[in-house]
């Protein structure tokens, strides 16, 4: 599923985000990465959704070696990956429903079978009743279940969650990583980076921990 | 997609009608400027042509002509291609015509003894020769020939009106490509600010692989619309002017300078504003949206 050899990003002020990371992730798994601010957690989701390309190294996720991939290309890569932010990223003047059906729209899926998803997965994260309300009118745990299921809406094989419980009290952050485990029981391979460690011991999954860019532990 | 496109661009130009409408208005004014000069322009070349075709060429006979010598000028005349017609006046109707034209000297001519008007031939010429060079080729030719006193012909002024012409319009075209500039340029700058103001939405779009159409198309169809609504209020705003002027004004000017009437401009010319300004709008879209 992904695949990193010697992987490395350098910016520009000659500092290393990540520096020489050899790792595999098998089809299906949970995987938590871990480490304190800065130890490149996000610059290694980023480069997983290509977002950022490595400076070294090569990188394969889904069969595909992002680094040799085409603009379009790209598109097409993105629409089998789910991504969930720390801050939710809803749009405001969007429903809930908006905001879930949104991707199928850009994406040019029919309206009905937008409406049918949107509602299924909606109903999967049990804010079904809330559809009309507006992301203001939510408590922070549902804004973030509906980002997981705007995540989630495009039947993605992979999701990738920078920090999804970083905003959220320990209750809610472990409903949050139940929603993930089900995700994950689905067959879908579900990567987290959070720092609370706390919640990953309560999970209970492979961990992988990184400081100033280095893998230092595998757990 | 395209539906998806317009219906997000309508949806972003009412959030934003403020910096909208100075888009809308900045095209406007271009397209009311360079409207303006082609109206002008347009009109004094009609001017111009009816001037040209009514444009005579005189061909003074001297009093003591053989029939020989004014057949010899008719061929010339006959055999150029820039004469469209011409008419014999003899020393007799052209007293007529004097009298009739100026009856106050009338008297004046009495007393001078005979008949001091000498016969011509009036030629009428082609439109386009008017103004021509080829003109005064035939003059210099008529005035070499036996029985012709003098040839008058007033392609000077012509000229003049039609280089003045010209420059008008090259004038207005100038400041109508400026001011069109400008507003391609507002145009991607307000939806620029559209597209900073809906970054998150980008940014989701981006993340979740949506086709590059779907991202760029609202802001390009934002340009569009913009541009062909500033040329539609353009044109309205020409007409509503037109009609004013033409009530109070133009009436008068065109019987006063002998032109059928005064026109606006063709639909062809309509039509070509409002795909002009909706083309300089999307080229302000998509300077804006390549940078999304």
């Amino acid at each position: 599923m992904i695949e990193s050899y010697h992987l490395s990003k350098l910016y520009k002020r000659g500092v290393y985000a990540l520096r020489d990371l050899s790792l595999t992730v098998d089809k299906g798994e949970f995987m938590f990465l871990t480490g304190p601010s800065g130890a490149g957690k996000s610059t290694f989701l980023r480069l997983l959704l290509r977002e950022e390309l490595p400076s070294e190294g090569d990188l394969k996720v889904l069969g595909r070696d992002l680094k040799t991939l085409r603009p379009s290309q790209v598109q097409t890569f993105r629409r089998s990956v789910g991504f969930v932010f720390q801050d939710f990223r809803l749009i405001p003047r969007f429903t809930v429903f908006e905001n879930v059906s949104f991707v199928m729209r850009v994406l040019g899926v029919p309206v009905t079978t937008q409406q049918r998803k949107t509602f299924q997965v909606l109903k999967w994260v049990g804010l079904q009743h809330r559809i009309h309300a507006f992301p203001e009118e939510l408590s922070g745990g549902e804004q973030q279940r509906i980002a997981i299921a705007r995540a989630l809406v495009n039947d993605p094989q992979l999701v990738l969650a920078d920090e999804p419980t970083g905003n959220l009290d320990p209750d809610l952050s472990l409903e949050i990583m139940n929603l993930f485990r089900e995700i994950n029981a689905r067959g879908t391979t579900v990567i987290v980076a959070t720092h609370d460690r706390e919640l990953i011991r309560r999970v209970g999954r492979r961990s992988i921990t990184l400081e100033q860019g280095r893998l230092v532990e595998v757990a | 997609m395209l539906r998806y496109a317009f219906d997000e661009a309508l949806a972003s130009l009412w959030r934003r009608r403020q910096s909208g409408l100075l888009a809308t208005g900045t095209i406007a004014i271009a397209l009311f400027v360079l409207g303006a000069f082609l109206i002008v322009t347009a009109n004094l070349e009609r001017l111009g042509d009816e001037w040209g075709r009514a444009a005579e060429l005189s061909v003074y006979l001297s009093d003591d002509v053989t029939p020989d010598q004014r057949h010899a000028v008719e061929v010339a005349l006959d055999q150029d291609g820039s004469v469209a017609g011409r008419e014999f006046l003899s020393k007799a109707d052209a007293l007529r015509r004097f009298k009739q034209t100026f009856a106050d000297l009338a008297a004046a001519v009495d007393t001078v003894g005979g008949n001091p008007l000498p016969a011509s031939l009036e030629v009428r010429l082609r439109p386009r020769a008017a103004a021509g060079p080829g003109i005064e080729g035939l003059s210099a030719r008529l005035r070499q020939m036996g029985g012709v006193a003098d040839v008058r012909y007033d392609r000077q002024w012509l000229a003049r009106m039609l280089s003045g012409i010209r420059l008008i319009r090259g004038a207005g075209l100038a400041l109508g490509a400026m001011l069109t500039i400008a507003a391609a340029l507002t145009i991607a700058n307000v939806v620029r600010l559209a597209l900073v103001a809906r970054r998150d939405e980008l940014e989701i779009m981006q993340l979740v692989g949506a086709p590059s159409a779907y991202i760029r198309g609202p802001f390009v169809m934002e340009g569009v619309i913009q541009g062909g609504m500033g040329a539609a209020l353009a044109i309205l705003a020409l007409g509503a002017a037109f009609a004013t002027l033409q009530a109070r004004y133009l009436g008068a000017l065109a019987d006063a300078v002998n032109v059928s009437t005064v026109q606006f401009l063709s639909v062809e010319v309509c039509v070509g504003l409002v795909v002009g300004g909706m083309a300089v709008g999307c080229l302000g879209g998509l300077a804006a949206g390549s940078r999304s």
